[in-house]
């Protein structure tokens, strides 16, 4: 025990006179997350609270152009714009305003669309009645015109991105449809009822029997908290900048090495494990520390900078099992790079580049739901898509460790293995 | 026999064609002062390595004291010997207190004890005025005291020094050659390398001069000087048994 603590208090002795290690571990890692949420925080407002400015031409002076118009401005995400420098927009304009990139979409509704939906619906409507025998007819359209509602996006528009626009507008058409035929039912049974009782609530059809209502899946207290730039950019950050811990261990234990304190460690009686033990549980108390240093950043300095504050859910005890298991993760690596490079610069070198490879795959810059399916597997190796998960579980999904356990079990048992693997190389060294 | 005894030491390492050691042999008494010598590459590093376990020999064997160095005494070994390697083998970032703390902690030693033991050795190395100054501010000399020092904490009874007195100034020289004479009148072995013969011929009672794995002589210094009468001192038997080539 006596060598343990003693280890632990050398290695803060020495972390403590390492003002560059200092800022590497603590500041870098505050500037690296405080950075990344903020020019992170647009994308991630793209499909929620960004608005886009969108081109209307209204050609059609109808109802559909108007529903179109009222529609998109009422669900919050575009700001409509219908004339430039106070002259309506054309269909021309707004083509060439949206291919040179400087507007995101156009929608042009044409001449006619609103009087072809409508004697659509007449006929229709003229069908049902002639069958039923209700005397009368709504005027129809002699000649049907093949009638679209034109959209233009952006050439760098993402594909989802259109997806929801056309989604978007498919509705409003459905809408407008509906509810003229609609309409054209009611004037028709109107008609006909004014020859016997007439009474307006006769007429009212309830068309939306069954709605739509979303409720989170998370048992117990609900979160109501969405995935946004802090949510996704704290833990990742964190949890990437925990890994890079590898680079003052890998620099510590080659240093070691060379300058011979490994060699009078080994030659001093008792097991090396005692030390290297000492070691690794003062490198994950700072990688735990990291993580809650990150997590008051984005609790406290995140709101401040007008970004939204992080939650952390209700299972603090499971977090703290996690970031444990990240630490541990994060250490043992640095553990193997340390003993399998021969100088600090190639631990450096492959050890920084090795970490910014496994965040990449691993879902930190982008979530790996957004990342192609091939890629998504690959994603799943890294062990920072395992602590990142875990975190996810707690802070999205109100998990609690009987959610994360699995994952944490899979951190300790990479850990086992990279030691392992360097235990070997050390003990071929020595032969 | 008592004492430190090699025999056959082999060691090819990895990747290497030419062997290092080739069935070295030799033997120092217990109690003694005792210099290996040997021009570059003859092998002295690797046969004390081997001596205090750190690396396996192919083949040979080694006993210190009675004890044989294997597997199976290799902890006992560790507590008789102290190794000062020829690098400066502290924390240049903590200081000459931190590094002997530590290092006294992993022996086992705490406390009040082990503050006195480091403020004894360090007053006797004349470091006490800078024991709190960190070890990269340390002059050479200060830190191959200090390196002395991290050594002898637990008082071994055998003290391998791999040249302990390169790069250093006299005063510091003198010094430390003097307490390898005070520490072995307290009973201690001393096993030493040394490129410095005169130095070697000034405080070995034996040496044994190694080259290209093999043992050339062995004896007392003084000697050796007389057995050769075209030689007048240690250096001038060193270079009539390794030759004057150039050794890479």
């Amino acid at each position: 025990m006596l060598r343990l603590l003693a280890t632990i208090r050398k290695e803060w002795q020495l972390l403590l006179r390492d003002k560059t290690g200092i800022i590497l571990l603590f500041i870098m890692p505050v500037v690296l997350i405080t950075v990344m949420a903020l020019i992170q925080d647009a994308p991630f407002r793209d499909y929620q609270d960004i608005k886009f400015d969108l081109l209307t031409v209204d050609n059609d002076h109808g109802k559909l152009g108007r529903y179109v118009k009222e529609g998109l401005s009422k669900s919050g995400q575009f700001n409509i714009i219908d004339s430039l420098d106070g002259q309506p927009l054309t269909a021309g304009q707004a083509r060439d305003l949206v291919n040179s990139g400087k507007y995101k979409i156009s929608i042009i509704v044409p001449q006619g669309a609103t009087a072809e939906i409508v004697s659509n619906a007449n006929k229709i409507v003229n069908d049902i009645t002639k069958r039923m025998g209700v005397p009368g007819s709504l005027p129809v359209k002699q000649r049907t015109d093949s009638v679209n509602v034109t959209i233009y996006f952006d050439p760098a528009a993402k594909k989802a991105f259109k997806g929801a626009i056309h989604q978007a507008v498919d509705n409003f058409l459905t809408q407008v449809e509906t509810d003229l035929l609609l309409d054209r039912i009611k004037q028709q049974l109107r008609r006909k009822d004014s020859t016997q009782v007439a009474t307006s609530d006769s007429f009212s059809i309830r068309l939306q029997a069954v709605g739509l209502k979303e409720l989170s899946t998370g048992a117990g207290k609900q979160l109501d908290i969405i995935s946004n730039s802090v949510q996704h950019n704290v833990p990742a950050w964190s949890i990437f900048a925990m890994f890079f811990i590898v680079i003052p261990i890998a620099g510590n234990m080659i240093r070691e090495r060379e300058d011979g304190s490994l060699l009078r460690m080994k030659l001093i009686p008792g097991a090396y494990l005692d030390i290297l033990g000492g070691k690794m549980l003062f490198f994950v108390g700072v990688c735990v520390l990291q993580f809650y240093l990150m997590m008051l950043v984005g609790i406290y300095l995140m709101p401040l900078l007008d970004l939204p504050r992080l939650v952390m859910g209700y299972h603090q005890g499971a977090t703290l099992v996690v970031a444990i298991g990240i630490g541990l993760a994060a250490t043992s690596y640095g553990v193997l790079i340390g003993t399998v490079f021969k100088t600090p610069n190639q631990a450096l070198n492959f050890g920084a580049i090795s970490i910014v490879i496994f965040s990449a795959i691993g879902g930190i810059w982008i979530p790996l739901e957004v990342m192609p399916e091939k890629m998504q597997v690959v994603g799943h190796l890294s062990a920072l898509s395992w602590g990142l998960d875990a975190i996810n579980d707690i802070y999205l999904r109100n998990g609690d460790i009987a959610m994360v356990w699995k994952k944490v079990l899979m951190l300790v048992g990479v850990s086992v293995v990279m030691l392992a693997v360097a235990g070997y190389i050390e003990k071929r060294r020595l032969n | 026999m008592s004492g430190i005894v090699v025999k056959n030491l082999c060691k090819t390492y990895k990747g290497s064609i030419e062997p290092t050691l080739k069935g070295l042999s030799f033997q120092f008494r217990e109690g003694g002062i005792a210099g290996l010598l040997g021009p570059n590459g003859a092998g002295k590093t690797t046969t004390i390595s081997i001596l205090c376990g750190i690396t396996r020999a192919d083949s040979g064997s080694v006993t210190i004291f009675g004890t044989p160095q294997d597997a199976a005494h290799r902890e006992a070994i560790k507590h008789i010997i102290g190794i000062v390697p020829q690098q400066i083998a502290l924390y240049p970032q903590l200081s000459a207190v931190q590094n002997l703390t530590y290092f006294g902690n992993l022996y086992g030693f705490k406390g009040k004890a082990l503050q006195e033991k480091i403020m004894y050795y360090l007053e006797l190395f004349g470091l006490a005025h800078s024991a709190d100054k960190e070890i990269y501010k340390y002059s050479g000399g200060m830190k191959r005291r200090a390196n002395i020092i991290a050594a002898i904490l637990h008082d071994p009874r055998l003290l391998i020094l791999d040249e302990p007195t390169a790069g250093v100034d006299v005063q510091s020289r003198n010094l430390i050659l003097q307490f390898l004479k005070d520490y072995n009148a307290r009973g201690a072995s001393i096993l030493y390398t040394s490129h410095l013969l005169e130095e070697a011929q000034s405080i070995c009672e034996e040496i044994a001069i190694v080259d290209n794995g093999k043992m050339i002589v062995h004896g007392n210094p003084n000697e050796l000087i007389l057995k050769h009468s075209q030689c007048s001192n240690l250096e001038d038997v060193f270079l009539h048994y390794t030759g004057e080539a150039l050794r890479d």
